[in-house]
């Protein structure tokens, strides 16, 4: 109860605070002196709460896809595990629910004060997003979510398809609120423009449909959407494996083992998409403005890129690892055989997608032609083909391929700062700079995606054609759990600062200059240390979180205490 | 333990050879440094794919192996990205100081700096006129220092640019838009993204290559027709430079006259 509370009040700051916020914007004079953090600088301050913000979001508006996805599998398999699995969540969602309003609160307070007069400006030019729209369906939420978790056991039985309704109707507003704010987020990136009028000229004319419907929302929302259910498989993942740690009987451990396993099946799905969303995204930001493609991929964020490709490596390895583990606690699970087709495409699709990309570059048909049988081909026609592998053989050799295709995304054109001034020893050689090329990029990533599809399909074999023991797994999984929670959460981190200083001197790209003095590209040193230290701040949160909502529910129920008597 | 020495074994051999045949076609050191540490990650992984199961820990064990493991991880995380070649945010500061010059000094901030600033130096006259005063009155005669205000140090700063020369302002434009991120001019810069400037003297006008500044689609450089290379210039850069500057541009990038360098012909659309 103290937690639903302290929700409330938390939800109660925050609209004070935005009360506060929006009169305090009206009563402004231009010139107002921003307040100057200390040690931080006022931009960093602006980035550490909003980066905390948006994380604590992402988990809140993920999370309720998840749930409602479990809860309804537990309804249609009548398997109450997945019933449990979507109330714990949901309690831990609840919490951090009022985590989310408390940094919002605070974003708004941190950024009228770093930048009052951009932010008064900003405000109101998407006035009724802020003061109507966003406020609204904020609250919504609010009514919905508690409803959604106070409903829970009263809605049960016959009435649970009601109660799965109400879990839908929440994810639909949840939905509707990332449209709605990422419309002034992704402004500041593209804001709306028409050719031979100037910016100032065409966004006095502009509606508030065309600053929300820019160039890169759309995108930038998909993104957003896939990455949440991702993010919100890791984190769920990374709360299995602390309870696993921490269960005490056979049966908890078999549980959050089993927990561990759904929601990283659930985050590898929304993974695999996220690739090609966060093309479409980048594609859409290039085609905006083309100076953003250097500026990222060649120029002074080009290493932060170069960072990401790391992570990503290791996120899809840690994946994969996570799934040979599962396999191994499978009885039966050497008997599974797969045609050795895939291995075989396993070996060529990265050469062959290269060779390809390199041909007919997207969006040309003739790339789809060529790759779309290649890659459906073991699934297609491998039941003609009588030669078959064994399922570990060809994850080893999945594990090899992927070890490549990083090799591969992680060779840049020159191991320096900025490819600009570039030193011709420092450059790949002729023969080997198409390894640096962007099809040889998009062949990595579609190799990773593909070796872990080719896992999935295998692992799903061994569960149908074995016995899988849960609570046995190699204790080493769970350290794999944390470690992709924490992954994928500083990969968020490292792309939110990439999207943010995209927008390189300006507040609103080509509209608003950043007159300050720390409109400049950041170090990657710099940027990681903080986006580690946001990464672990958020995490330890969610721990506690966790921790909190979860255990009561584990907990021996308590001996009838039996009815009071009247003292006499 | 016999796993591990086997497959780093392995690793080392592998990484080994890709050293050496990298090394033997010239491929820089930082490229070889990659090729080998992922073949020794690669051994560490299979190394742990055929490693034996890890017993279940819990209580105080699990806490600090947990705890341990989150040390790592930060560890890897900060001096992964700290080994990494850093940008100098100070090239990009001198830049972005001229790029937002103007504008800050329009700006209400900056006018408020300025008057700070000068309220500043007032203050620092007064105080030396006082220890004159009293130099005066022992006898001896202290010189006021003379602090140029903030308004007179950026014109000091951004007077350069509009006393040089044309030439001068258009070079720095191209610096300062840059430009070169895909022309390649005098040897430098490119990346293939758009034509080679060299001899754009020879093929257009002044007045052209403003036009084309202005308005990118008003003409196409020829061999640049395939879907994707097509309209990928920027048309900001009318609200980017001041008439003044685009000039200078022009008129500096069409001083570059070089019949040795193929700057593909440009073709009028507009």
């Amino acid at each position: 109860m103290k937690t639903h509370s302290s929700s409330l009040l938390a939800l109660a700051l925050l609209a004070l605070l935005c009360g506060l916020g929006i009169s305090d914007v009206f009563a402004q004079e231009a010139g107002t002196s921003p307040v100057d953090f200390p040690y931080t600088g006022n931009r960093t301050a602006v980035w550490i709460v909003a980066q905390l913000h948006i994380l604590f979001a992402a988990f809140i508006l993920g999370a309720p896809i998840f749930v409602v996805i479990s809860e309804w599998l537990g309804y249609r398999k009548q398997d109450p595990r997945y019933d449990r699995l979507a109330k714990e969540v949901t309690k831990v969602t609840v919490i951090l629910f009022s985590m989310t309003a408390v940094t919002g609160g605070l974003f708004i307070f941190v950024l009228l004060a770093a930048y009052p007069q951009f932010t008064t400006s900003f405000i109101n030019q998407f006035y009724v997003v802020f003061a109507i729209l966003y406020p609204a369906l904020f609250i919504a939420e609010t009514i919905l979510m508690y409803a959604y978790l106070y409903t829970w056991d009263i809605w049960r039985g016959e009435k649970k398809g009601r109660h799965i309704a109400l879990g839908v109707l929440l994810n639909l507003v949840c939905l509707l609120i990332l449209f709605v704010i990422n419309g002034p987020t992704s402004f500041m990136n593209t804001p709306p423009k028409a050719e031979g009028v100037s910016p100032q000229d065409f966004l006095a004319a502009a509606t508030l449909w065309d600053k929300i419907a820019n160039q890169s929302w759309f995108p930038l929302s998909l993104h957003r959407i896939d990455g949440n259910v991702a993010f919100g498989g890791f984190i769920a993942g990374m709360i299995a494996a602390y309870m696993y740690m921490a269960a005490k009987t056979k049966e908890e451990r078999a549980y959050y083992d089993w927990m561990g396993f759904v929601a990283i099946w659930i985050a590898v799905g929304g993974s695999l998409l996220q690739p090609f969303t966060g093309l479409l995204l980048a594609y859409e930001m290039c085609d905006y403005d083309f100076s953003f493609c250097p500026y990222m991929m060649a120029d002074q964020l080009s290493m932060f890129f170069e960072m990401q490709g790391i992570m990503i490596g290791l996120l899809f390895l840690g994946i994969n690892y996570y799934s040979w583990l599962s396999v191994k606690r499978i009885e039966g699970a050497d008997n599974v055989r797969i045609s050795i087709l895939a291995p075989i495409v396993l070996i060529v699709l990265l050469p062959v997608t290269m060779w390809v990309m390199n041909s007919w570059w997207i969006p040309d048909p003739m790339s789809l032609a060529f790759l779309l049988p290649l890659t459906l081909s073991p699934f297609l026609l491998g039941r003609f083909v009588p030669m078959t592998v064994s399922a570990r053989t060809v994850i080893k050799i999945g594990f090899i391929v992927m070890l490549i295709s990083d090799a591969v995304w992680l060779t840049p054109a020159g191991f320096v700062a900025t490819g600009t001034d570039m030193p011709d020893e420092m450059k790949l050689p002729e023969g080997w700079d198409y390894l640096s090329s962007m099809p040889a990029k998009l062949s990595a990533i579609l190799t990773l995606v593909f070796v872990t599809i080719v896992n999935f399909v295998l692992y799903n074999r061994a569960i149908k054609q074995g016995t899988i023991l849960w609570g046995k797994i190699d204790f080493t999984a769970q350290f794999v759990l944390i470690f992709l929670a924490f992954t994928s959460t500083w990969i968020m981190g490292l792309m939110g600062a990439v999207r943010s200083l995209l927008k390189k001197y300006f507040h609103t790209y080509s509209l608003v200059s950043d007159l300050s003095a720390e409109s400049f590209t950041p170090t990657l040193s710099y940027s990681a240390g903080w986006i580690t230290a946001i990464t672990v701040f958020f995490i330890a949160v969610v721990t506690v979180a966790a921790l909190i909502a979860i255990r009561p529910s584990v907990a021996p129920a308590k001996e009838p205490e039996g009815s009071p008597v009247p003292v006499k | 333990m016999w796993n591990l020495f086997k497959k780093l074994a392995v690793g080392l051999i592998v990484g080994g050879g890709l050293v050496a045949i990298a090394n033997s076609q010239e491929v820089p050191v930082s490229f070889q440094l990659l090729f080998f540490a992922i073949s020794v990650i690669g051994a560490g992984i299979f190394a742990l794919l055929d490693a034996k199961t890890m017993n279940v820990m819990s209580g105080g064990m699990a806490f600090f192996t947990v705890t341990a493991f989150w040390i790592f991880l930060i560890s890897v995380c900060v001096a992964g990205a700290s080994f990494l070649p850093q940008f100098d945010p100070e090239d990009e500061k001198a830049k972005i100081g001229k790029l937002l010059d103007k504008e800050r000094k329009q700006s209400a901030q900056g006018k408020t700096e300025e008057l700070i600033a000068r309220a500043k130096a007032l203050d620092q006259q007064v105080k030396a006129l006082e220890d004159r005063l009293k130099g005066v009155g022992g006898g001896q005669v202290v010189a006021a220092p003379q602090t140029p205000s903030a308004g007179e140090k950026a014109a000091a700063a951004g007077g350069g640019a509009a006393s040089g020369d044309i030439m001068k302002i258009g070079e720095e434009q191209w610096q300062l838009q840059e430009c070169y991120n895909c022309h390649k001019l005098r040897g430098e810069g490119g990346k293939k993204r758009g034509p080679e400037l060299d001899n754009i003297g020879t093929l257009l006008t002044v007045e052209e290559i403003q036009q084309k500044i202005a308005d990118p689609k008003s003409f196409m450089a020829e061999g640049y027709d395939k879907e994707w290379q097509k309209g990928i210039m920027p048309d900001k850069f009318k609200d980017l430079m001041d008439p003044k500057e685009m000039l200078a541009l022009a008129t500096w990038l069409g001083s570059f006259k070089n019949t040795a360098i193929n700057t593909p012909k440009p073709i009028k659309k507009k």
